[in-house]
């Protein structure tokens, strides 16, 4: 079995890279060939469920570039996905990634999880093969000086900034509404690293740090943290563990009948998501989030949005963001005038694409970062994710302190 | 060992070695070098749990040790990564002899020490995931600069024999170990540890080479992951998914034969890759596969694929066994 599986991709690899190599004289005179993009999520295990949202905005993307008459500069050229399943961990991730170079992609989009975004960027970046990472967070990913790493979303370091620096304002603007804080953050890469920074930064701004509490995923039962904040009493609980421990949390705090004055959470798996509240809205209701979320004043989303409920599927962050990920890298393409990595990568870099469905500002590429890209505080207001701060992308007011 | 056994040994690594010379796909060979890893750390797993019969679940205690030991020393102090490889299977045969000490000597056997062994590698994962030292939980990742001395190699075929070649070298410790007396004095352990006290055998000082050569392997494994994909952090370094791994494929290879480990590994991730060829578009379906072979052979073969195989053969030529 395994000679004949070589022997195959071996073909498909060798008579691709011919293509490329053929590519100037055969795309210019002939019917268009199809460009090869790699697109990478997680659609089995832990991430699964984010995987399928990012499969989906890629997908998407594709069929609208596709309908839109392809990559007109290089004879409409289509776009065809490879797609690979990095089943939640960075070896297969890794081993996609390797799969998809015999296939002759000419850039990979994806990831979803940090470490699955280092290892396949790194693998990625053996052949000189751009790579755009959807949503890994951790700021590892574009400081290693990779090449051919791209970022389109916000940092880890942008993200907690934002929060932070969104958080005193919208507390200052509520007249310094709530002081107290408890901290309900995961055990993991970025909940530890939040809680660490929250606890430095808060205090500065006059809000006082009540405690700590970490969790780990998965958890099952949340009752005695919940207690714990219970006798506390905080005015503003900050959670940023992943979807199951939120809702988690979120169902117990209802349960057991703790208010805070408001609930304040930093890249939640769950207070962004519309599973959460179309499932329990009760417990979603007037939760915040600082998070990826699309900008609603942009007409296409609401259009996007309608497709993917169409198609029975739940609308995420994940969605737009991957859409608009793929449309940036076919705008490079575009822009290239070839399927040559080295010219995409250059494309990549001098950027200024701007039809995307993000509150980011035209996109602008610092050693592979996006520097018009943050985040946005989100509310769950009336079962919907509104986008409450900044202003200028906000298509609703932020109901803060909750309760008086 | 029969010449018929090291015939085989031969004819499979020499299979290996010059699978990069028949294909250019490095698909194929990251393919290989990933279950060349799995394979190493189930070499230590049945040393210690097929051999000595002393089931641990905690392998990951000492991949993880072999992994963040290595990873520290370079990216700290700056110590040379074929130093860091020395210094991890080091620190992995110092572990797996102190985790030793403490439950042989307090008498666990059995399932109790299948606990603490999972135990042990818990408390190493969290005391990872938690210490600033040890990178917290966003982890450590190493710098990549490609290099000999760096152990990182621009071919995959280079890391491929690399990594079969202590694959190899954990294949010769297996069968001189199991061609000495203290080989035999292992097996007597696992067949029945009060007979083997009551024939003068040092029960305890025999248990404890085993698990420091069996920690030793396995943190070779795991320096071998990290230099390979250059990121570790505490759930991959010591997460309960490399312990399975390393018990998963010495167990269906034939647990306790000294190529189970390596014919587990190739058996069970073999057929999720080859399914994942056929029938590619359905995502999990190779891990269905997995769940499958895994039910069938417990259920079937409880000697895993190798006992199979023995059963298949006419009694005259069995010579397969060597533990």
């Amino acid at each position: 079995m395994n000679t004949r599986f070589d022997r195959r991709t071996l073909l498909k690899g060798g008579a691709v890279a011919l293509t490329g190599i053929a590519a100037p004289s055969i795309v210019r005179g002939q019917a268009p060939a199809t460009i090869k993009i790699g697109i990478l999520q997680p659609v089995t295990g832990a991430l699964a469920m984010d995987g399928e949202f990012g499969r989906t905005g890629a997908e998407l993307a594709i069929a609208d570039v596709n309908a839109a008459g392809g990559i007109k500069s290089l004879g409409g050229a289509k776009l065809e996905m490879v797609f690979g399943d990095a089943r939640s961990n960075p070896e297969a991730g890794v081993q996609e990634v390797e799969r998809m170079q015999g296939e002759g992609v000419v850039a990979i989009v994806g990831g979803f999880a940090s470490p699955i975004c280092l290892a396949a960027s790194q693998a990625a970046s053996r052949y000189d093969l751009p790579y755009l990472v959807d949503v890994g967070v951790s700021d590892q990913i574009i400081s290693r000086g990779l090449k051919n790493t791209f970022r389109f979303a916000p940092g880890f370091g942008i993200c907690t900034k934002s929060a932070i620096e969104n958080l005193v304002r919208i507390n200052e603007a509520a007249g310094k509404a709530t002081k107290t804080v408890a901290l309900v953050h995961e055990d993991g890469l970025f909940g530890s690293g939040l809680a660490k920074l929250m606890a430095t930064e808060l205090p500065k701004h006059g809000f006082e740090i009540v405690e700590t509490i970490a969790i780990p995923t998965p958890s099952r039962d949340l009752s005695n943290v919940v207690l714990r904040l219970r006798s506390l009493n905080p005015d503003l609980v900050i959670p940023s563990t992943y979807y199951g421990e939120t809702v988690l949390l979120a169902r117990t705090m209802q349960q057991q009948r703790v208010r805070p004055k408001a609930v304040y959470s930093v890249l939640n798996g769950a207070a962004s998501n519309m599973r959460f509240v179309k499932e329990f809205p009760e417990a979603a209701d007037k939760i915040m989030d600082c998070n990826h979320w699309h900008d609603p004043r942009n007409p296409k989303n609401a259009e996007l949005q309608k497709r993917v409920e169409a198609a029975g599927k739940i609308w995420n962050y994940n969605t737009p963001l991957n859409y608009s990920s793929v449309r940036l890298l076919a705008d490079a393409i575009e822009r290239a005038g070839a399927a040559d990595r080295a010219k995409i990568i250059a494309a990549l870099g001098s950027s200024t694409f701007a039809e995307h469905l993000m509150p980011y500002g035209p996109t602008r590429f610092e050693n592979g970062q996006n520097m018009g890209a943050a985040p946005v505080s989100t509310q769950v207001q009336d079962g919907q994710i509104k986008v409450v701060f900044p202003e200028a992308f906000a298509d609703a007011k932020p109901v803060f302190p909750v309760r008086g | 060992m029969t010449r018929h056994t090291a015939l085989w040994i031969a004819l499979l690594l020499a299979a290996i070695a010059v699978a990069p010379l028949l294909t250019a796909s490095n698909a194929a060979l990251n393919f290989i070098v990933f279950v060349l890893i799995i394979a190493l750390a189930a070499q230590g797993w049945n040393l210690l749990g097929g051999v000595a019969g002393q089931s641990s679940f905690g392998h990951a205690a000492f991949f993880g040790t072999g992994a963040y030991v290595s990873a520290l020393l370079q990216l700290r102090f700056g110590v040379n990564a074929w130093a860091g490889l020395a210094a991890g299977i080091a620190m992995g045969a110092l572990v797996g002899w102190v985790i030793g000490f403490l439950s042989f000597r307090a008498g666990l056997r059995g399932s109790y020490f299948a606990l603490v062994t999972l135990a042990f590698a818990e408390v190493l994962r969290i005391l990872a995931n938690a210490m600033g030292f040890t990178g917290g939980a966003a982890g450590l990742l190493l710098k990549l600069d490609l290099g000999f001395a760096n152990l990182q190699f621009s071919s995959r075929a280079q890391f491929l024999w690399l990594a079969l070649g202590f694959v190899a070298l954990g294949l010769i410790i297996s069968l001189r170990i199991a061609a000495t007396r203290f080989g035999a004095q292992l097996v007597a352990v696992r067949e029945n540890e009060d007979a083997a006290k009551a024939l003068g055998v040092d029960v305890l000082s025999v248990k404890l080479r085993a698990i420091a050569i069996s920690g030793a392997m396995t943190a070779a494994a795991g320096v071998l992951y990290l230099q390979y994909f250059l990121y570790i952090d505490a759930q991959i370094a010591y997460g309960v998914w490399i312990s399975v791994e390393a018990l998963l494929a010495a167990m269906v290879g034939g647990r306790g034969l000294v190529l189970g480990p390596i014919i587990g590994a190739f058996t069970l991730h073999g057929l999720g890759e080859a399914t994942k060829a056929f029938a590619g578009r359905v995502p999990g379906i190779d891990l269905m596969v997995y769940g499958g072979v895994l039910v069938l052979v417990v259920a079937f073969a409880p000697g895993g694929v190798l006992g199979l195989l023995a059963k298949l053969r006419p009694k005259s030529r069995r010579s397969g066994e060597t533990a």
